[in-house]
């Protein structure tokens, strides 16, 4: 079949406000029948906005949309019952009407659904609050495919997989475009998305900023439009400055669901430093970031500390007294690494810290981590991201169904650590 | 500041919808409303007799508002309530102090029995608090029927509790004691650490564990402090009120709690003004029923409103 001229979904002038900030300014585009397009931009640069209003989770304050009846759309945020099992939160996606249900027929269900999903997911019969975070994304895109989408939104579906899963999904993605089905690939992660999509959007601060096919423009050129020229080079800078003799940097890498989970529950003690994966709890929402430092720091002198982090670890809030549930994903991140770090800990355990994160707020975090191992402390960083853990590492281990490998230098891990993932080492 | 208008406006809704429903029944409204003015705030006497009601209202409302604010929904307020007035009982031989020191401790080990079975059993505090609620009130029965009845004999009543709270003034000491309690929480909640901590367990206990916070510990905590509080409230209606206990001692105010503490929006200072206001009810609707034959059950209905409104208004706000 392929792609075709009929457009499948298109956007003229969609502009949509909160306060005082343009989260999409007069933006238009249209995506072919087939077409899979990547919509790139810095975390808060509107593109999860623009994706909720075209799938009418969200209105414009105007212009006009004309989309396909059917979307499905994988949030980065999940939302899945988390008491009910993988089988019961599939047949909640089911359009099915009224029908008697048995646990042993929905988990046949589930596992056919699965199973032509062409993703992985073994035992159905586990309930959704004890898989992994990978997991739990997996579940979810099987949710959307199976409804047999018209459009199909995933946005950020890779900060959790790894790079087997992504290839896994990039297969999945290019057969569902093949038959048809339109799909917008919302991510920041340049090369992958040049890897899958025929097509890019760059948005930088509501607008789009560039609308090309991917092959004309090199990964550089692109990371520039998302960014506006800024580039602060973290690289760079790293090697401009001699490295002293640091305790190492440790990462453990591995397929999510591995026991990453149980591995940084089972190291923290009370005054460990902790950056949790889980990020919908990492702060209090309900309270302001000089209370949510001073948790962990006491309320002497909170006002000033917090102060002093926004300013040093470069947060972008009002001041203070700024509710945490109201600040981006990026700068939560931020507030959590800067009140663990500001009490300069012994050992840091890092789990999945840059998820979902834009190119600056990575780059950030990965300087502090840095910085933190350089100060002294043990650093232990728990990621799928390959990329993060060379980049970083002093050393490396792998973790495979709840065991750790032998540690390895990055030299030595660059040649077995595709194997010991997928468990053939 | 805008919730404080909610409950205002809940307030102000529920004595409009009192009359309403007083006009429905052929009463004048506004004689209605007259009455329960006169007999709550009217007279140095009613307004003594609403002081004085506000006491227990506060401080189990108070109870509510602090285990709520870690996180827990203690419906015992009144098992606990009664369990501080039968310590209070025994140990008021020893004074007034050794007395109130019993009751909170009494309290905060009724609370406990829950918060255990919370933290070991994973027990929804909900349901056992209610339980130790039914078990507290027949040990009340089975004491002032038995090892704790006057020595007369008589009613199924105890004799009078050894020592009795002061009066200040007109106003007997419970009542700035309770308002002292109100501070004193407010400032534990909102000025300490510790209270910051006790908030964060109860906003999200996930993400307080991941700051480091023993959420165990203050779980346990804030259901021992808020059964502590409802314990005092016995103690002071005990020894400053009734002197006496007897079968219906608490009289349903660890329930009413829970609505003081709802108007009150779940914050300390704000539940000193919903505790007078469902105090000036209580006292105005005894006056109505004195003086119109209009049954006090009126009260009740009163708070049930102001608390139905509370509810409606934010839950509008939720989903707006």
């Amino acid at each position: 079949m392929g792609p075709t001229t009929r457009a499948m979904l298109s956007l003229r002038g969609i502009t949509k406000s909160f306060g005082a900030t343009r989260a999409a300014d007069d933006v238009t585009f249209s995506v072919g029948s087939g077409e899979i397009v990547g919509l790139i931009g810095e975390n808060g640069a509107g593109k999860t906005t623009l994706m909720r209003i075209v799938a009418g989770e969200m209105a414009a304050d105007s212009g006009e949309i004309v989309a396909p009846p059917r979307i499905g759309m994988v949030h980065q945020h999940f939302a899945l019952v988390s008491h009910f099992s993988i089988a019961e939160n599939l047949a909640l996606a089911s359009e099915r009407d009224f029908r008697f249900v048995s646990s042993h027929r929905l988990e046949r269900e589930a596992e056919t659904t699965i199973r032509e999903s062409g993703i992985d997911l073994p035992d159905v019969s586990r309930r959704a609050s004890d898989l992994s975070v990978g997991e739990r994304a997996k579940l979810e895109l099987i949710k959307a495919v199976t409804s047999d989408p018209e459009l199909l939104i995933l946005d950020e579906p890779t900060s959790v997989l790894t790079p087997i899963e992504c290839a896994g999904l990039f297969r999945l993605m290019r057969r569902l475009a093949a038959s048809g089905t339109t799909i917008v690939f919302i991510s920041h992660k340049i090369p992958e998305v040049m890897e899958v999509a025929e097509r890019l959007v760059v948005m930088r601060r509501g607008e789009v900023v560039a609308d090309t096919s991917a092959p004309g423009l090199t990964a550089d050129e692109i990371a520039e439009t998302m960014v506006g020229g800024v580039d602060a080079g973290f690289s760079r800078q790293r090697e401009s400055k001699p490295r002293t003799p640091a305790p190492p940097l440790l990462a453990i890498v591995g397929v999510a669901g591995n026991g990453q989970r149980e591995l940084a529950e089972t190291l923290r003690g009370a005054n460990t430093a902790f950056i949790p994966e889980d990020r919908a709890n990492a702060l209090i929402a309900e309270m302001t970031i000089a209370e949510n430092i001073a948790l962990r720091n006491g309320r002497r002198g909170a006002r000033e500390r917090a102060e002093r982090l926004i300013e040093s670890y470069r947060i972008k809030a009002t001041g203070p007294g700024q509710l945490a549930g109201t600040l981006s994903g990026g700068n939560q991140q931020k507030v959590v690494l800067a009140r663990e770090l500001d009490r300069r800990p012994k050992l840091l355990i890092a789990s999945e810290p840059t998820r979902g994160l834009d190119i600056e707020a990575t780059r950030f975090v990965h300087e502090q981590l840095r910085r933190a191992a350089d100060d002294g402390a043990e650093v232990l960083l728990i990621t799928s991201d390959l990329g993060e853990a060379f980049k970083l590492a002093d050393a490396i281990q792998v973790i495979y169904r709840g065991k750790l490998s032998p540690r390895m230098s990055r030299e030595e891990a660059a040649t077995r650590v595709a194997k010991l993932m997928a468990g053939i080492a | 500041m805008k919730r404080a208008l909610v409950a205002a406006a809940a307030s102000a809704a529920s004595l409009a919808l009192l009359a309403f429903v007083a006009a429905t029944f052929g009463h004048s409204p506004l004689l209605v409303l007259r009455t329960l003015f006169e007999g709550s705030i009217g007279s140095s006497f009613a307004i003594e007799g609403t002081l004085t009601k506000s006491v227990p209202l506060l401080l189990t409302g108070l109870s509510v508002v602090i285990a709520f604010r870690a996180g827990a929904w203690n419906i015992g307020a009144e098992g606990q309530f009664i369990a501080g007035a039968i310590a209070a009982l025994l140990a008021s031989r020893f004074g007034n102090v050794a007395a109130i020191l019993a009751a909170a401790i009494a309290g905060a080990a009724w609370a406990s029995i829950a918060s255990l079975m919370r933290l070991w059993r994973n027990a929804p505090e909900v349901l056992t608090t209610i339980l130790l609620n039914f078990i507290a009130i027949h040990l009340l029965g089975w004491c002032v029927n038995g090892p704790l009845r006057e020595a007369s004999g008589q009613y199924p009543q105890s004799d009078p509790a050894s020592s009795s709270l002061p009066a200040i003034g007109s106003v007997y000491v419970g009542v700035p004691l309770s308002i002292v309690i109100a501070v004193a929480m407010w400032w534990l909640l909102y000025r300490t650490t510790e209270g910051l901590r006790l908030r964060a367990t109860g906003f999200n206990a996930g993400a307080a564990r991941y700051a480091g916070i023993n959420t165990g510990w203050q779980l346990f905590r804030a259901m021992a402090i808020s059964g502590a509080v409802a314990g005092i409230g016995g103690a002071f209606e005990l020894l400053g009120v009734t002197h006496r206990l007897f079968e219906r001692f608490a009289a349903g105010y660890g329930y009413s709690g829970i609505a003081v503490a709802l108007l009150g929006q779940l914050h300390p200072l704000a539940n000193i003004a919903s505790a007078l206001f469902f105090a000036a009810l209580t006292t105005g609707a005894g006056e109505l029923q004195r003086s119109a034959g209009i049954s006090s059950a009126i009260a009740t209905l009163g708070q049930a409103m102001a608390i139905l409104v509370v509810i409606a208004v934010s839950w509008r706000r939720r989903n707006a």
